[in-house]
């Protein structure tokens, strides 16, 4: 990295010399065209994606001061370090997304006439402040295209909408084929284990099963304890009431903030197409607790002498299940408005 | 029940009890069965007997097919009211166990004598089977736990809100059948666990067939009982019995399987099945792995057991690499849309907004299921517990299937109701333990306060109990009581299990609790079971007993009733050609060929997205070119529903976006995003004209200003956008007394001659537009 930076910054100062030699000729050069498409070349061939890093001189070189239309179209993601400890904004994950683009689109147009067309640049908040200003960009994430015809950067027709990485690289692929008439290919995303990888497992099992096997056979494995999927039948049970499935589905978070009083957290949510993470597990606590104290007296309790105790650990075990069934019917009926009523004969009201 | 006698000396008091038992148990499933049945009448009290919603129209319309034709006729029956110009080959695609369940009843009564007609057959044949359903379910917890829980359970089953849903009388759908067959299934196989008959082993084969029929969630038994073997072949519980209970099943239960037309060759080519076809491999393995062993001395064996062993691998290997190379020859790997979404939740919402798109497939939030099994959901962990005190072959399984389905019940709503058995059988075991325990306790207490005799306990604890009148604690001394006829059957059965019952019957001298602390739990516990009685008649009488063909709404001034649908299917079939051919989204095209008798080109079987997209194009599309492509599908009418007069949130523009998606995903130029202000759906001013313009906003809101002067729509709360406005393509012939229902006709071709030179100049555009141009008069 500190190598590809120095790098970078000789061939700025090269480039900005040979721009200033450069200066007096022609406005649309075809010569200085094909220099400036050399260099985003050879800057791309050093990295191994192929997104080329800028800062606030690449810019202004490629960008700003290359005359319109330009031979190369250029998608900038908009990267700031300090941000990417919020995970909502998911800059690292698009970040990585915006690299798989860049490679499959150079595995696509390898030997193609449309390899020099598109470059994918990345520039970084804290080294190029003022490019953002000059992409007047204030939110993150942010993708933008800025195509051959491009000349004011502020125009913000070449940025990509909140749906066209909702999907990631595919729907990034689908918006830059729609606006450049490139072909960027199907992604190919590496495959989760290596082939290397893949075949070391598949001996190791190979190896392995004849053991496993052997105590199966004989009975001594961690499967055949009892506890283990008595606790393994309980997790999935409380897993599932208390909706887990549908905040992984949903991505609901754990809590969220009160809109009108920002230190006080909503853990509740009121309406029943909705719920919040800790409110599930909470409420499935509350599911899961009563079966489980029925269970303990019926099954434990009676085996012990004290009578006492026996009383005791009765009295709270009736009282934290009632009130588990008690809060459950509560918070229901908070939540959707459930309110039942039984049916009395007529002649009884 | 039988065995328990016939192992007694007769003329004993304990047989007199156990005959006394047998008795009172047949006596209360025939209550049980009454309850199950009756409390499905809600609707037809409340409404009218009328079949509801919407694919029950479907089944109905078949069975009627059925009934006037014959099995012969409908099996080879090729609908053509319906996927116009397609058609659809129903005796093909259609399950058709339910169909043929209701026309073999309707058969029976019709032959001897009894004229019912088609219709009333097919509106009650959901709660008879709920009742049947009730009964196999104290069947299976009778094999599992005895009859004690079965009673519990059974009675559990037969109010429980999530299967009163799907059975109510009227909702004629494949569930209503399926439910029972599911439970039947199950306990054939547990029965065949806990025997070893062959017998069983071929009536489970058989039940199995009858599910297949019936409907699609079959797969959910054909993974779940190999799971269970696999399960037991790991756990080290593999006996002659569990290859009794498996092999015939996949054998001919595959066989029977490929002869439904509708699965056919799916049964051995589809990823679903293929679990079934590896555990049986491996138990075959595992068989000759025991029969080995028993002929060899231990020395011996060990020698062998390497052998078998790597033989075994090899031929699992091969297996396993011939699965894997044809699951990879098929795009989806062999798995259909909706296994996949709930092996991988989030695959549907990512690519097939069909599924996605209806509600039933949407994951559940906490309150659904205190909604569908209420107080079960307590009550369930301790039935786990239960069933793992001893673990028994049939226990292990319940336990299998309920920690299954809770888990796919999370993914989709839609699979509460297969939870819903499971959960009564747990909570059936988990009361039943409770009663009996917390009665053995008092009855204990009680008898050693007046005897001070500890000796006399076992046999008193065991005797039936007659304190207590409510319906609960009847079910709490049937408990206590078949418990003991369990063990002693148990014994004789289950000689693994001996020493454990055994020693737990020694124990048991002292396993008590204190009695006011048992008094009271007793009455919670009774509180409990009363408290889910009640909400169990209150969901079955105002949450799932609605028709949603014929609504009501309460208030101030009284009773509203709203008649629309069927007012305008018969103002359809009235005023209508037979031929004509009617557009609507996909929802209500059953209940346009059931009622209406016309033609409809999309129908609740989504079975060809393209054709469901170029409606939804065409609703989403502006007029001229939504009536070119109707024109083109040789459409005469087009219907819509509207709730924005009466406040009807389940109308058509309430599910547009939906249209908007699923045209788009086959018409690109059809884009969500115009229809979108800002990321929100909305109709007011603040609507894009994209949205404004659009046939769907048009058929719906026109001339809706002259109802109230303002055009307030009730249902988005809002005033609409665009109030005036005229219709170009199509005229109104038919809107219902509330306007939930607007029916407009397409306007006749103009004289040719007048665009025929603007026609030649567009001969060049391209694709679908210029074939339907060529007969479009306006361009």
């Amino acid at each position: 990295m500190a190598i590809n930076k120095k790098l970078l910054s000789l061939l700025l100062l090269v480039s900005s010399l040979s721009s200033i030699a450069l200066s007096s000729s022609s406005f649309s050069d075809p010569d200085s065209d094909s220099d400036l498409t050399n260099e985003l070349v050879s800057l791309r061939s050093n990295s191994e994606s192929g997104v080329i890093h800028l800062d606030d001189h690449g810019i202004s070189k490629f960008l700003i001061s290359s005359p319109t239309p330009r031979p190369y179209s250029i998608l900038v993601f908009f990267d700031a370090t300090q941000l990417h400890s919020k995970t909502e904004l998911r800059l690292q994950e698009l970040r990585r997304e915006f690299h798989l683009l860049s490679a499959t689109f150079l595995a696509a147009n390898n030997n193609g006439s449309d390899l020099n067309k598109l470059f994918f640049c990345e520039i970084e908040f804290s080294q190029s402040q003022s490019s953002f200003k000059r992409f007047n960009v204030n939110a993150l994430p942010h993708i933008r295209l800025v195509t051959a015809s491009t000349s004011k950067l502020t125009d913000e027709s070449g940025q990509m909408d909140q749906s066209d990485f909702s999907r990631l690289a595919e729907s990034m692929a689908e918006f830059v084929e729609q606006r450049t008439k490139l072909t960027v290919g199907p992604i190919q995303r590496p495959p989760l284990l290596s082939k290397p990888q893949i075949s070391v497992i598949v001996a190791m099992i190979v190896v392995a099963a004849p053991f496993v096997v052997k105590r199966i056979l004989r009975g001594e494995t961690l499967l055949h304890d009892h506890r283990l999927w008595l606790s393994g039948a309980i997790f999935v049970y409380f897993f599932s009431v208390a909706g887990t499935m549908h905040n992984i589905i949903r991505k609901m978070p754990m809590f969220l903030q009160d809109r009108n009083d920002p230190n006080k957290l909503v853990f509740f949510y009121q309406g029943s197409g909705m719920q919040l993470g800790a409110e599930g597990f909470a409420v499935g606590f509350l599911y899961t607790v009563v079966g489980l104290l029925l269970a303990f007296v019926t099954n434990v309790l009676v085996r012990v002498g004290n009578v006492n105790v026996q009383r005791l650990v009765m009295l709270v075990a009736l009282v934290v299940s009632s009130w588990a069934v008690k809060q459950v019917v509560y918070l229901d009926n908070w939540k959707t408005g459930y309110g039942i009523h039984p049916y009395w004969p007529s002649s009884w009201q | 029940m039988a065995a328990v006698e016939s192992s007694l000396p007769p003329g004993t008091p304990s047989a007199m009890r156990n005959a006394f038992g047998t008795v009172l148990s047949a006596l209360i499933l025939v209550l049980i069965g009454v309850l199950a049945f009756s409390i499905r009448l809600f609707s037809v009290i409340k409404y009218e007997s009328v079949i509801h919603e919407f694919d029950p129209y479907f089944n109905y319309r078949v069975t009627q097919f059925l009934s006037k034709n014959g099995i012969y006729e409908f099996w080879n029956w090729f609908d053509d009211r319906t996927w116009y110009p397609l058609g659809r080959v129903i005796g093909g695609t259609v399950y058709p166990g339910l169909t043929l369940t209701a026309g073999t009843i309707w058969w029976v009564l019709n032959s001897i004598n009894i004229p019912l007609s088609v219709e009333t057959v097919c509106v009650f044949t959901a709660p008879v089977f709920s009742a049947f359903a009730s009964w196999a379910t104290y069947l299976l917890t009778k094999e599992v736990k005895g009859s004690g829980a079965g009673l519990a359970a059974a009675a559990l089953l037969a109010m429980v809100p999530s299967y009163i849903s799907r059975s109510v009388a009227g909702s004629y759908d494949n569930e209503a059948v399926a439910i029972f067959a599911l439970i039947f299934t199950f306990y054939l196989y547990i029965k065949t666990l806990n025997t070893g008959s062959l017998f069983y082993a071929t009536l489970n084969a058989i039940a199995y067939f009858y599910m297949v029929c019936s409907w699609g969630g079959y797969t959910f038994i054909i993974n779940l009982i190999p799971m269970h073997v696999l399960l037991c072949i790991v756990t080290g519980r593999y006996s002659p019995r569990l290859y009794i209970a498996y092999a015939p099943l996949v054998v001919l239960g595959t066989l029977l399987a490929a002869l439904v037309p509708v699965v056919g060759f799916n049964a051995v080519l589809t990823s679903e099945h293929f679990a079934s076809f590896l555990v049986f491999i491996i138990i075959h393995v595992v068989a000759l792995v025991y029969y080995i062993k028993g002929i060899l001395t231990p020395k011996m064996f060990k020698v062998a057991v390497t052998l078998v062993v790597s033989i075994g691998l090899v031929v699992c290997l091969i297996v396993v690499a011939v699965l894997v190379a044809l699951v990879a020859s098929s795009p989806t790997g062999g798995w259909s849309g909706r296994s996949l979404s709930l092996l991988d939740p989030t695959y549907a919402s990512k690519y097939i907004p069909i599924i996605a798109s209806v509600s039933e497939h949407q994951p559940p939030t906490w309150p659904s299921y205190f909604m569908d099994i209420n107080v079960l959901a307590f009550l369930v962990p301790a039935g786990i517990i239960a069933c793992f005190s001893p673990l028994s072959d049939a226990s292990s399984f319940v336990v299998l299937y309920i920690v299954m389905s809770v888990y796919f019940s999370g993914v989709m709503v839609r699979l509460m109701l297969v939870l819903a058995p499971a959960a009564c059988i747990m909570s059936g075991i988990a009361l039943s333990q409770a009663f009996d325990v917390f009665t053995g306790s008092i009855k204990y207490q009680l008898s050693s306060n007046s005897k001070d005799d500890a000796e006399d306990n076992t046999t008193t604890k065991n005797a039936p109990k007659d304190d207590a009148a409510s319906g609960k604690t009847d079910k709490g001394e049937e408990v206590a009581k078949e418990r003991s006829s369990k063990k002693g059957k148990k014994k004789e059965r289950e000689p693994a299990d001996k020493p454990s019952v055994k020693s737990k019957i020694v124990k048991k001298k002292a396993l008590v609790l204190p009695l006011e602390t048992s008094i009271v739990a007793l009455l919670l516990l009774i509180m409990l079971g009363a408290f889910y009685v009640i909400h169990c008649v209150w969901a079955a009488a105002e949450a799932y007993s609605a028709p949603s063909i014929v609504l009501t709404s309460k208030s101030h001034d009284g009773l509203h009733v709203f008649d629309d649908f069927r007012e305008s299917y018969a103002w359809l079939s009235h005023n209508t050609d037979v031929d004509d051919k009617v557009a609507s989204w996909w929802d209500y095209g059953y209940q346009t060929t059931a009622m209406a008798n016309r033609t409809v080109i999309v129908d609740n079987n989504t079975w060809n997205n393209t054709h469901i997209a170029t409606v939804g194009t065409a609703m989403s599309s502006p007029e001229k070119a939504a009536w070119e492509i109707f024109n083109s599908l040789d459409v005469k009418y087009v219907l819509v529903v509207f709730g924005g007069v009466i406040g009807y949130p389940s109308d058509d523009i309430n599910k547009f976006l939906w249209m908007v998606r699923i045209g788009g995903g086959v018409f690109p130029h059809i884009k969500e995003a115009d229809y979108l202000r800002d990321g929100q759906y909305r109709i007011d001013s603040e609507a894009t004209p994209t949205m404004l313009n659009c046939l769907m906003y048009k058929l719906c809101y026109y001339r809706f200003v002259e109802t109230d002067g303002k055009g307030y729509d009730r249902v988005r709360r809002t005033e609409i956008g665009k109030k005036h406005f005229k219709l170009t393509h199509f005229e109104e012939v038919f809107t219902s007394h509330h306007w939930m229902v607007r029916i407009y006709k397409l306007k006749p071709q103009k004289n040719r001659i007048r665009g025929r030179a603007k026609k030649l100049k567009l001969k060049t555009s391209s694709g679908v537009s210029s074939k339907s141009a060529k007969k479009n008069p306006w361009m």
